[in-house]
């Protein structure tokens, strides 16, 4: 069979390099996508651990005020015996934020599932740029260096929560060398991200396989592809506001410093709430189209149909992402800005839920009547399904502003920014995990442990963000380190108490997945089945599992698209629901030509 | 299929015309370089333009500005470095057109000649600074202060790579390893140095002259 002159060309344009052999060549400073998507794994689940421990030391303040941490007390904080006060309390919720954010969700979603999924989906034998990719790495390694040197600063940790809003941030509001570590760190990442964002979007465009249109592409690489491109518009804004606040800390300019300690007038601290919100809404939507990409397959995969509407879900994904970059005002009701534009804002607030609903129903609609296999990545798909549906329609009373203004800055405003970020991202990258670990690792993760796994985090997230949204609803202001001082909030100590035993209960449970995790990759067993969920995306059936260091031995000529489930052509031909995107049905039957 | 790729890149069966499109390789490679950099520039476009915004903000809430008691600031001296820059940018354009007619040299005398551009837009640069701020314009004195050293720094900052990455060129280009076929990186540092002095005519604008 001839070979066909697109793959031909796609082949010497990305010719198989040596693997090399050495140790820090191959682990290390590899420039192996595969690689460093393991590293950002690593990194991001092992900072995951660090922000749990933080939440949990929050949830421990709530539910015990003033009373010793059990166990682990002294360890965590030395200097008190284990009892957190009001400063320790600053840091702990300052850098649980900021931690999860930048340095757990955003290097598992975007660095691992980016940089191992983009080139293998595609049919790309690496990046655009590889060695980009590994500075991406190691310069997120650094910032990750910066928040641990943080905590061990003389005044300690940043305090002045992750939206690091000035006057509280400045010299002013919070001296020593932790906030402004903690504040380079987020540049740093920036920059990293930055790498990353234009490696994936340039990897995209430019290394396709032959055949592979963007209507072919898997939802995953839609969401993956947009998120980049907003990384790569947005985070340079967080990056101007950072180096801002950096000059007011360090050479004592006066952006954002106002009042009594200003000269001159002052600056605005205002304007970093502008800078900030500018990248912040579009972060949110950058951690969470991952995780829309992937249930969007999932469901498909599990539900062996087509994805219902494919053309409608990336349209409403590239909806989201224009929409995201025009509602940053909804962050920023309270600060006296001008009903006028407040209302511009709010319209194109309400506005994304209109795409979001596409999708979600587009969800509905491919698992309805569809033959569902409730393997864990469907079962955590699904959980994120409804996690999210409840984060987005609390959105929409913060969208409102009339309601915003009794609700802004309270719990409910917590509950609904985890049920998004929180449990949407993580469970959405949660079913990525699960759904790729056997072509990372080449096994799948036990299921008896991944179920236990599964409800405790889906409970456990459920009762956690409602007991925020209840406290909330009921006035409790968030960010508090007693809020039993004001009368009002006493009366909830009870619901906060159980929120917290929910929370530690949901910590423990994650147990099971870091006795799966290593469990699997220790053992000895050799269950290297290819296609273990009998797909038909590229990295499933056009390459080993683990892939090779090359990924494809020969480049894929590309025929259809990536949810040709339950076709009943290729079920006459083939006799197996699945077909591979790059699989030539046999000559003389109807789909050959596809 | 294997047998299809022989030795030489394409088989038998190689359909008409690829050998031409094969031969393509090297631009295809620089195309997807250059989208890099377009990408690139694009998300520092965003840095800058945050910044000009935080400018602006600022700007748009004080009553007098600039404020009566602080120095002027020059313009002559930042005009002088507005032609500058845009000589730099046409020496890495003129440095461009010799690599591509083979006159390796010249092209290495031109990066040469930009980078020492673009030191003469930072001398000039320190001589403003170093005025303004025996004048008693200093950085933590209010806003106008900040605005004008943080925009002015970073840009200076911007340019210092500049300087390097074309000096760096120039050195490579005398001892050969820029040819007429492999010039890349100068187009894309090209490609940089214009985004630089585009800023700079954008900063020179809205700081020193209105």
């Amino acid at each position: 069979m001839a070979v066909p002159a697109e793959v031909l060309i796609a082949e010497q344009a990305q010719p198989i390099h040596q693997e090399p052999t050495s140790f820090w060549r191959k682990y290390v400073f590899s420039i192996d996508h595969k690689m460093i998507a393991k590293q950002f794994l690593w990194s991001g689940c092992i900072f995951l651990l660090l922000g749990g421990v933080l939440a949990m030391m929050i949830r421990w303040q709530w539910a015990f005020p003033y009373r010793k941490i059990p166990l682990v007390g002294e360890l965590l904080l030395p200097r008190s015996g284990g009892i957190i006060g009001p400063a320790d309390y600053q840091q702990v919720f300052t850098t649980h934020g900021l931690i999860m954010i930048f340095f757990a969700v955003t290097p598992v979603l975007i660095g691992a599932f980016g940089n191992f999924l983009i080139p293998l989906q595609i049919g790309a034998r690496d990046m655009a740029f590889p060695k980009l990719n590994m500075y991406s790495y190691w310069s997120f390694f650094l910032s990750q260096l910066l928040v641990l040197a943080s905590f061990f600063a003389s005044l300690g940790s940043g305090g002045a929560g992750w939206t690091t809003y000035p006057p509280l941030s400045t010299n002013v509001g919070t001296p020593g060398a932790g906030q402004s570590l903690l504040v380079l760190a987020i540049f740093v990442t920036g920059v990293s991200s930055t790498m990353g964002a234009i490696n994936y979007v340039t990897t995209v465009i430019r290394l396709r396989a032959p055949g592979m249109t963007y209507r072919r592409l898997p939802l995953t690489m839609w969401g993956l592809w947009l998120t980049a491109i907003l990384n790569a518009l947005f985070v340079p804004v967080l990056g101007a506001a950072g180096l801002l606040l950096l000059f007011d800390r360090q050479f004592g300019t006066q952006f954002f410093v106002a009042g009594a300690s200003a000269v001159r007038g002052g600056g605005d601290p205002i304007l970093f709430q502008h800078l900030f919100w500018i990248f912040g809404h579009p972060e949110v939507y950058i951690m969470i189209l991952p995780a829309w990409g992937i249930v969007g397959d999932v469901v498909s995969f599990f539900a062996r149909k087509p994805h219902h509407w494919y053309k409608g879900s990336a349209g409403a994904m590239i909806a989201v992402t224009v929409l995201s970059a025009m509602v940053y005002g909804h962050h920023m009701y309270v600060t006296g800005m001008s009903p006028l534009l407040g209302q511009g804002f709010m319209v194109f607030t309400l506005a994304i839920s209109l795409p979001s609903m596409i999708i979600v129903l587009n969800w509905l609609w491919t698992i309805w009547k569809g033959s569902i296999r409730l393997e864990l990545p469907m079962l955590f798909a699904l959980a994120t399904m409804i996690l999210f549906g409840i984060g987005g329609l609390t959105g929409l009373f913060l969208g409102d502003i009339s309601m915003d203004l009794y609700l802004h800055d309270t719990m409910f405003v917590v509950g609904h920014f985890h049920f998004t970020m929180a449990a949407g991202s993580i469970v959405g990258a949660m079913t990525g995990i699960y759904f790729w670990f056997p072509k990372m690792f080449g096994k799948k993760l036990d299921t008896r442990l991944g179920q236990i796994h599964f409800w405790f985090t889906f409970l456990g997230l459920l009762a956690v963000f409602l007991g925020q949204l209840a406290t909330g609803y009921a006035g409790q202001q968030r960010r508090l380190f007693d809020p039993y001082q004001y009368t009002f909030i006493q009366g909830l100590h009870g619901l906060n108490l159980a929120t917290s035993i929910a929370a530690f209960i949901l910590f423990l449970g994650q147990l099971a997945f870091v006795v799966n995790f290593f469990k699997t990759i220790f053992s000895k067993e050799k269950d290297r089945e290819q296609n273990p969920w009998q797909v038909g995306t590229l990295e499933w059936t056009a390459c080993s599992s683990p892939p090779a260091y090359h990924n494809f031995d020969h480049i894929p000529q590309v025929l259809r698209g990536p949810h040709e489930l339950s076709d009943p052509e290729v079920m006459k031909v083939l006799d197996r629901d699945w077909v591979g995107q790059a699989e030539p049905l046999p000559q003389g039957t109807a789909g050959a030509r596809a | 299929m294997a047998a299809a790729v022989s030795a030489s890149g394409f088989g038998e069966e190689t359909p008409p015309g690829i050998v031409r499109r094969l031969a393509d390789r090297r631009r295809r490679d620089e195309a997807t370089a250059t989208i890099g950099m377009v990408v690139f520039l694009a998300s520092w476009a965003m840095l800058f333009a945050s910044l000009f915004f935080s400018y602006g903000l600022l700007r748009a809430r004080t009553p007098v500005w600039p404020p009566l008691d602080q120095p002027p600031i020059p313009v002559l001296l930042p005009a002088v470095n507005t032609a500058v820059a845009a000589l730099g940018s046409g020496a890495v354009i003129l440095a461009l057109r010799f690599l591509r007619l083979g006159r390796l040299r010249r092209g290495s005398w031109a990066l040469a000649a930009s980078a020492g551009l673009g030191t003469v837009f930072l001398a000039l640069q320190v001589v403003v600074w170093v005025g303004l701020y025996r004048a008693g314009l200093v950085p933590s004195g209010g806003p106008y202060a900040s605005v004008f050293y943080a925009l002015t720094c970073v840009h200076a900052l911007h340019v210092l790579v500049g300087i390097a990455a074309l000096a760096w060129l120039a050195a490579r280009g005398f001892v050969g390893s820029v040819t007429a076929h492999r010039h890349l990186a100068v187009r894309l540092w090209g490609m940089y140095w214009h985004f630089v002095g585009l800023v700079w005519l954008v900063l020179f604008a809205t700081v020193y002259v209105i």
